[in-house]
């Protein structure tokens, strides 16, 4: 681990997806509004319609201030964010993928040029040359997204690039043409629904009523790719990864979530954009956006989710550590191999193991796991963390530093019994205490289920398997509750019947 | 057992076609940087609004915007260069100042949107808050990469910040190193804004005269704070001293001379072109001193080289494209701003 960490109270991953989302959005716009732009304009032009002329020069000021500005800066703060939250991460796919994105910087090059000569152009060019520039424009901006789909697939799928280190196995990497097509019609749609939100601004007249439906078929048929290319996708997604992300609560909610937006945004449009044109007001313009944005916000989330608990599957965990150097963290310890040391171990473990994920008390947080146990039960379940629920990736470090770190949280949480923290008894703390000690890793009716093994025994083989839970499984932490937890865990057990009652 | 995976510690190509690129696209952000950052100073502290009475003002405050684009496109590629070789000091450096970073973002997007609503006013009398606050929030980026890159030249003043503020609230604490460092950086600009003013006002007696004086202004002030810069922070000096840093550097002292004495003499082009190379010189020289005092923590000549040579020629293919289209879109809208002019 040759990095400091940027330890702010800040939740990261929230950050890092509102940063890409909100670049993501405007990009996409970027080049599906080149296209929107020249096609529109030679439409225009072939029927002399001045009035849609001028509407196209509002729309590509708005788009130049949008896009130029907006969608560029965001897409440099990606940059930097991910250079502050994950570096490793950020260097590798430098160290593999410089080229391919100096390549995106020439097409990046020509595509802010073409921008701003197409918006300044508007007077001063013929319009045979201005449709030249704005194809210019579009060619630059979709290669762009086609070489930045590359890297950004790659983290998800890397496929046998994992094996052969190859660039073009990482850049034609297995989802690599669904996303390009899905991404294609995200382009399309966003181009619409700007142009819906620039229309709704229109007085409500034939012209209204004309430019409102041609945006509005943008809108459909970008739709109308993405969701075949969403599927598509989705199939190809590796099945370790979608199987791992059945027992999570984010990507089951951001697919769900995807599906609703989608199924949101045709109805706005269909309504407002087809049939009732006129009443494209600006309040509905921007339910259609802000559809749109959740749609597309929701596959965004889909994808980051699936790919838990790397930052590049199967070689880099979140967390920033190599897969390839696991054994040699767990041999000699992850803070011999730590270069920015603060003197507090238990704190500079935390932070290079957990904090990229987790905070102690806000968002996704430890410490609310932790209240009411033990500085023993905390280091066995950190040795046994990637058998928990939630994906997450082994610890890197000796027993000590388990132990460090354990001390670290343990601290922090809440130190009075379960039944004061929580006010229960009997059965009902019995079941708290199933949850926190043992829930994380055997739900049943869930996760990692042994309702089968363990319900239906007697008094006492729950005592003794109770006494004997730390040999069962080496990443099993033994059983460290109080007798008085102990006893309502063995009454809640008993309540229990095998095969159903919860 | 872990897997055999590929490394990523490794450089895709030379490190002297990699340095060469860096120190080459560098110096291409600096100038467009000087244009601007430059150009908006001299245009501030000149008062343009109030003194230069001709068509030339609104012509260079809409230039703006559009150097603001080209300093941020040209930017991009001198740090993906940087990152590419330096990985460590420089990530890092970053997340140790973590926040003055990331602000970095927002401070850019209000200072194009500034520009923009200069470039974009029919009068004069708003341009100046306009440009005041862009103004702000380019003096802001520029002490805050000043800071960081001087940062990332020493790496045990990173490690010690570190142990005593994680949150990435800490900035260089050697004051003279990096404060030096932004003063030459800065006079320099103010240097090549003025050269700007006075190209672009050559129809402008008033506006002529105003560039002239913040060009030589700029480049004897940025002569001073170098030989400070050179002389006080510990190290500088002996980095520059041994190695081939020397060379460039009185090279760049040299060009720098001439251009100010073509500047007197009227002869704007020449005199720009020897500013170019003398900034080409100085950022050579930045690279070499960079090198020198890095060297006990880091030596990039150590990193093992696998190249990507089917990539790089379609990067370079890419890069000769896009000249091409980027000089047959601008040929096309001059020719055309000329015709209309007409």
């Amino acid at each position: 681990m040759n990095y400091p960490f940027w330890d702010t109270q800040l939740p990261y991953g929230p950050l890092m997806g509102l940063i890409a989302v909100v670049h993501v959005f405007v990009s996409h716009f970027a080049i599906g509004g080149g296209l929107y732009l020249v096609i529109a304009e030679t439409a225009a032009r072939r029927a002399e319609d001045q009035a849609r002329l001028a509407f196209l020069r509002t729309l590509s000021k708005f788009f130049l201030l949008t896009t130029v500005v907006f969608g560029a800066l965001t897409g440099v703060a990606i940059w930097f964010i991910i250079g502050l939250l994950n570096p490793t991460a950020t260097e590798a796919l430098i160290h593999n993928f410089v080229w391919g994105w100096a390549i995106e910087w020439t097409f990046f090059l020509v595509e802010i040029a073409a921008a701003i000569v197409y918006f300044y152009g508007w007077e001063r060019l013929s319009a045979r040359d201005h449709l030249r520039i704005g194809w210019i424009y579009f060619a630059a901006a979709w290669l762009s997204l086609a070489v930045i789909n590359g890297i950004l697939t790659f983290m998800l799928t890397p496929g046998n690039w994992l094996a052969s280190g190859d660039f073009w196995d990482g850049f034609l990497n297995p989802t690599y043409w669904a996303s390009l097509v899905l991404r294609t019609g995200v382009c399309v749609l966003l181009a619409g629904t700007y142009a819906l939100l620039v229309a709704s601004r229109l007085p409500a007249d034939r012209f209204k009523t004309s430019v409102v439906r041609y945006n509005a078929l943008w809108a459909l048929g970008g739709l109308l790719v993405t969701l075949p290319s969403f599927f598509w996708y989705f199939r190809i997604i590796p099945a370790a990864n979608l199987q791992a992300a059945t027992f999570m609560v984010y990507p089951l909610w951001s697919v769900h979530g995807s599906l609703l937006f989608a199924a949101a945004l045709a109805f706005l449009v269909l309504v407002f954009g087809c049939l009732l044109p006129r009443r494209m007001h600006l309040s509905v313009a921007l339910l259609i956006m802000l559809s749109a944005l959740g749609w597309f916000a929701s596959f965004e989330w889909f994808r980051e989710s699936v790919r838990k608990p790397f930052a590049i599957t199967g070689y880099l965990y979140a967390n920033g550590l190599e897969v390839s150097r696991m054994d040699a963290y767990r041999k000699d310890g992850l803070l011999a191999h730590t270069t920015f040391r603060t003197g507090d171990d238990g704190a500079d473990l935390f932070r290079h193991t957990c904090r990229s994920c987790h905070t102690l008390r806000g968002y996704r947080p430890l410490l609310a796991a932790l209240d009411g146990t033990d500085p023993a039960f905390i280091a066995g379940t950190i040795r046994g963390i990637h058998k928990l629920k939630g994906n997450m990736p082994p610890f890197p470090g000796t027993a000590a530093e388990a132990g460090a770190l354990a001390d670290f949280l343990h601290r922090r949480t809440d130190r009075r019994p379960l039944a004061e923290i929580y006010r229960l008894e009997g059965t009902a703390l019995g079941r708290k205490v199933y949850e926190v000690r043992c829930g994380r890793c055997h739900e049943f009716g869930g996760f990692n289920d042994k309702a089968e093994s363990i319900l239906g025994l007697t008094e006492k083989d729950y005592d003794d398997l109770l006494k004997n839970s730390g040999e069962i499984a080496e990443e099993m932490p033994a059983f460290s509750g109080s007798p008085a937890e102990k006893e309502a865990l063995i009454q809640y057990l008993l309540s229990q019947k095998p095969g159903g009652a919860k | 057992m872990n897997p055999v995976l590929p490394s990523y510690q490794f450089l895709p190509a030379p490190l002297w076609l990699i340095d060469t690129l860096h120190i080459l696209t560098l110096t291409l952000h600096l100038a467009a940087m000087g244009l601007l950052f430059g150009g908006v100073m001299v245009f501030f502290f000149g008062r343009a609004a109030d003194r230069w009475d001709s068509a030339v003002v609104p012509l260079i405050r809409k230039s703006f915007p559009t150097l603001m684009a080209a300093t941020i496109t040209l930017g991009i590629a001198p740090l993906l260069f940087v990152q590419l070789v330096f990985p460590q000091p420089i990530y890092s450096a970053s997340i140790v100042s973590g926040w003055f970073w990331l602000l970095i973002i927002a401070a850019l997007i209000v200072a194009y949107y500034c520009l923009y609503a200069a470039g974009f006013s029919k009068s004069a009398a708003p341009c100046g808050k306009y440009l005041a606050v862009a103004l702000l929030g380019m003096v802001y980026v520029s002490l805050v990469y000043s800071s960081v890159f001087s940062l990332a030249e020493r790496p045990d003043t990173t490690k010690a910040l570190y142990a005593a503020n994680q949150a990435g609230l800490a900035f260089h604490a050697d004051h003279a190193h990096w404060l030096l460092r932004w003063m030459h950086m800065i006079s320099g600009i103010l240097a090549i804004g003025g050269f700007f003013i006075r190209l672009a006002g050559q129809k402008d007696p008033k506006a002529s005269e105003a560039g002239r004086r913040f060009f030589l202004g700029g480049m004897i002030l940025a002569i001073v704070f170098g030989c400070a810069y050179l002389l006080v922070p510990a190290g500088v000096f002996q980095a520059v001293r041994g190695g081939p840093a020397l060379w460039t550097l009185t090279l760049a002292v040299l060009l720098a001379l001439a251009a100010m004495h073509l500047s007197r003499n009227r002869s704007p082009l020449w005199a720009g072109l020897f500013l170019f190379l003398s900034m080409l010189g100085m950022v050579a020289t930045r690279h070499f001193v960079r090198l020198a005092l890095l060297e006990k923590h880091f030596r990039p000549d150590s990193v093992p080289v696998s190249p990507q040579w089917v990539v790089f020629g379609l990067f370079l293919v890419c890069f000769v494209l896009a000249l091409g289209t980027l000089y047959y879109m601008t040929a096309l809208f001059f020719r055309a701003t000329k015709a209309t002019s007409k």
